[in-house]
């Protein structure tokens, strides 16, 4: 009797204490207003905003935490812009890069001096508990936004949390907390209409732990750096579907990978055609969503999009046949870039056996001009030696390693396979 | 003393006027022996005097748009050695003996030879309808959806009726111009074949393309299609059925392909790499051949890898 009375007092007790620790939106936002900051990128002759986003007190207390495509500006011209914040009560300071982690959009930043309470880190709710994001909407002010966790989105490489709440430029940066005001993420998209993305705190933990050497040479050319990181990223994610077992897709006569990758998405992408069609033409673009910020002209790199095409018909003749698959063999890279960024393509054609069939493949690279190593990849292989039917595979990268797409290109021939 | 001959030149054409008289006058004015009508032709221009002793005395009477011999400035000249050539305001002029030698008559193009191209009537039709069969033949071989002989009559009334058209009338009002006549049956022939080489020329190099795995068939078609063949065909046409010379056969040729020639290249995506040296496209050869014929060898996956390791950068832009 006893013990089931001491029980029942342990059971209230708990209760009590976690209703007391479940702290709601206006509490939270008491609790930080003095720890999260307005982010900005100022330019050295004029003093003004070139670009706004929020951050939070990390470490020691001097670091702030924010997004890198906050930041990326400075990097591109360290010479014309520098880093501030500026705090609730109109206290601002220069700040100075200390780590950066592009491939999750993260920065670690540094003030002089010591500037407020580091806010403490967790791991993620379970999905649909409540969250809360702070950051500065707009310039409009801090503001504190609303939603539940939407839990770890497996097609982004586990690097995004998806938060059914409302964020808004100017918070990207900024933390997003448990109701227990522990920061479990950083704000750092939206696609609007409540969709809202978070990197999970354990990135920044990451990052935090590898800056403490003081390693990081802020005044070297960061771009070099930047461009390491990516690398480094995209050789793991290519490497990472090199040993991921492809599931089959079958398209006419061939059989060809599917989605290569969880973080891959593959749909019909078959143009509607009119009902005076004599032939027939399908086709499969599957692409990834794991996409890198690189800087404000190359916005996104790590693309991965293939397509299948086929195309054939019983009516056409072979010269009609020909000249319809030739025009639709022409794929390109959507993103159109200028000298400053990109250098010319340089492509190469041959004509390649792939299942016992001809396949006349090109391939083409171009080069970034400011981030050393970088490359986008374009392949395309286009079936020959048949009067009715076609096919083509076009397979994009982008933001790479040259040398390393090949083996992702080799397994692509390798999978597939002619199905007479 | 022989009788003498004043040719005076106007837009390619020579009119004849003899000098009989021991003096003959030139102007603008009614009372001359030969009567310019030129603005830049005086009143009383010049005056030819013959002398006995077969000698040539030119006398200039105006001091606007004075006479000029051999491009001189004279106030007077006496000459025993003809030709003299004159220029009287802006005509040109030349005074010869009757013994003169001219050029060898030029067989009219094809007059009476059925076999020749520019011969008959016949050979013209035969072209017109040659066109329209490559221009129907074009619009058969793009119809992939259900053909409709509507459309057909549409785009190659459109296309070809109204593009041989056009080219025939302008190049009809320029012949009229230059040399005062109308020949629109060569005209429709030698644009019939100019359409239908171009048709012919520009498969070829497209086939080309494809059998050396590269662009420069199509790139020195593009080139050598608007730069050398258009204005070498005007020109041969000058030459031969408008008996131009051929030194001003070659600037009128010129002159007349720039119109076509200039948006043609200036479209042309090989001229625009040649004054650009950057392209954000990848330029790579995506043409398709029904009978895949190609020098290029058949490769295994290994080899082409071991190839592709080799693909060199891409050249960074200035």
């Amino acid at each position: 009797m006893l013990f089931r009375f001491l029980l029942a007092g342990l059971l209230l007790a708990g209760s009590y204490a976690a209703q007391a620790a479940a702290l709601d939106s206006k509490k939270i936002y008491q609790l930080n207003e003095d720890r999260v900051f307005q982010v900005r990128v100022l330019n050295r002759e004029t003093g003004k905003k070139s670009s706004i986003g929020s951050g939070f007190i990390v470490g020691d207390g001097s670091r702030i935490a924010t997004n890198y495509h906050v930041i990326g500006q400075v990097i591109l011209e360290p010479d014309v812009f520098y880093i501030s914040y500026i705090g609730k009560d109109g206290e601002e300071g220069e700040l100075k890069m200390l780590g950066l982690d592009v491939a999750h959009d993260l920065a670690l930043l540094g003030a002089d001096k010591r500037i407020g309470e580091p806010i403490r880190m967790s791991e993620l709710p379970p999905r649909g508990a409540p969250i809360f994001a702070m950051g500065n909407p707009l310039d409009l002010g801090l503001t504190i936004a609303v939603g539940t966790n939407g839990g770890i989105l497996n097609q982004t490489d586990d690097s995004r949390i998806l938060f059914s709440g409302s964020l808004n430029p100017g918070m990207s940066g900024g933390p997003t907390f448990n109701d227990r005001g522990e920061v479990i993420g950083i704000n750092v998209a939206t696609a609007r209409n409540d969709i809202s993305f978070i990197v999970p705190s354990r990135f920044l933990m990451e990052l935090i732990e590898r800056s403490a050497d003081g390693a990081f040479d802020a005044d070297a050319d960061l771009k070099l750096e930047v461009a390491r990181q990516v690398l480094a990223y995209e050789n793991s994610y290519i490497e990472q579907l090199l040993r991921n077992e492809w599931p089959d897709l079958d398209l006419r006569k061939f059989r060809l990978p599917g989605a290569v990758s969880p973080t891959v998405r593959c749909w019909d992408n078959s143009a509607k055609l009119s009902a005076s069609a004599r032939y027939r033409r399908f086709q499969i673009r599957c692409t990834n969503k794991n996409h890198v910020y690189l800087d404000e002209d190359n916005n996104f790199v790590g693309k991965l999009i293939y397509e299948y095409f086929w195309l054939e018909s019983d009516e056409l003749n072979a010269f009609q046949f020909y000249k319809l698959y030739e025009n639709l063999n022409k794929d390109q890279i959507e993103t159109k870039m200028d000298r400053d960024i990109v250098s010319n393509f340089n492509c190469a054609t041959w004509f390649v056996e792939v299942s016992s069939q001809e396949l006349k493949s090109n391939l083409c690279r171009r080069e970034y001009v400011e981030y050393q190593g970088m490359s986008d990849v374009l392949f395309t292989a286009a079936l020959t030696g048949h009067s009715d039917k076609g096919f083509f595979i076009t397979l994009i990268m982008t933001g790479v390693d040259y040398e390393a797409t090949l083996p992702l290109i080799r397994k692509f021939l390798e999978h597939s396979e002619w199905r007479p | 003393m022989a009788a003498l001959i004043l040719e005076i030149s106007t837009r390619g054409l020579h009119r004849y006027q003899q000098i009989n008289e021991e003096i003959t006058t030139v102007g603008r004015a009614l009372d001359n022996d030969i009567i310019l009508s030129d603005p830049t032709v005086a009143p009383h221009h010049l005056k030819i005097i013959r002398h006995g002793d077969d000698s040539l005395e030119i006398v200039n009477l105006t001091d606007v748009n004075p006479t000029r011999v051999d491009h001189q400035k004279l106030a007077s000249l006496v000459t025993r050695d003809l030709p003299v050539c004159l220029e009287i305001g802006r005509i040109e002029a030349r005074i010869l003996p009757r013994n003169f030698a001219v050029a060898a008559t030029r067989p009219l193009a094809g007059r009476d030879r059925r076999g020749h191209l520019f011969g008959h009537a016949s050979w013209s039709v035969a072209l017109v309808l040659a066109c329209l069969l490559v221009s129907g033949l074009d619009f058969y071989l793009g119809s992939y959806t259900s053909f409709k002989w509507g459309d057909l009559f549409k785009i190659v009334l459109r296309e070809t009726v109204l593009t041989i058209g056009a080219f025939v009338l302008v190049l009809a009002v320029l012949e009229r111009l230059l040399v005062n006549r109308w020949e629109i049956r060569q005209l429709v022939t030698s644009v019939c074949l100019v359409y239908l080489c171009h048709y012919l020329a520009a498969n070829a190099a497209d086939g080309l393309d494809y059998l050396f795995s590269a662009s420069w068939p199509t790139t020195l078609f593009q080139f050598g299609w608007y730069l050398v063949v258009i204005p070498a065909a005007i020109a041969l046409y000058l030459v031969n059925i408008s008996h131009l010379k051929p030194g001003r056969s070659a600037i009128l040729a010129l002159l007349i392909s720039s119109p076509i020639a200039v948006p043609a290249i200036m479209q042309s995506p090989a001229l625009y790499a040649l004054l650009d040296d950057f392209s954000s496209t990848a330029r790579y050869h995506n043409n398709l051949s029904p009978f895949n014929l190609h020098l290029g060898q058949t490769v295994t996956i290994d080899r082409f890898i071991a190839q592709a390791q080799n693909l060199e950068a891409g050249e960074f832009a200035d």
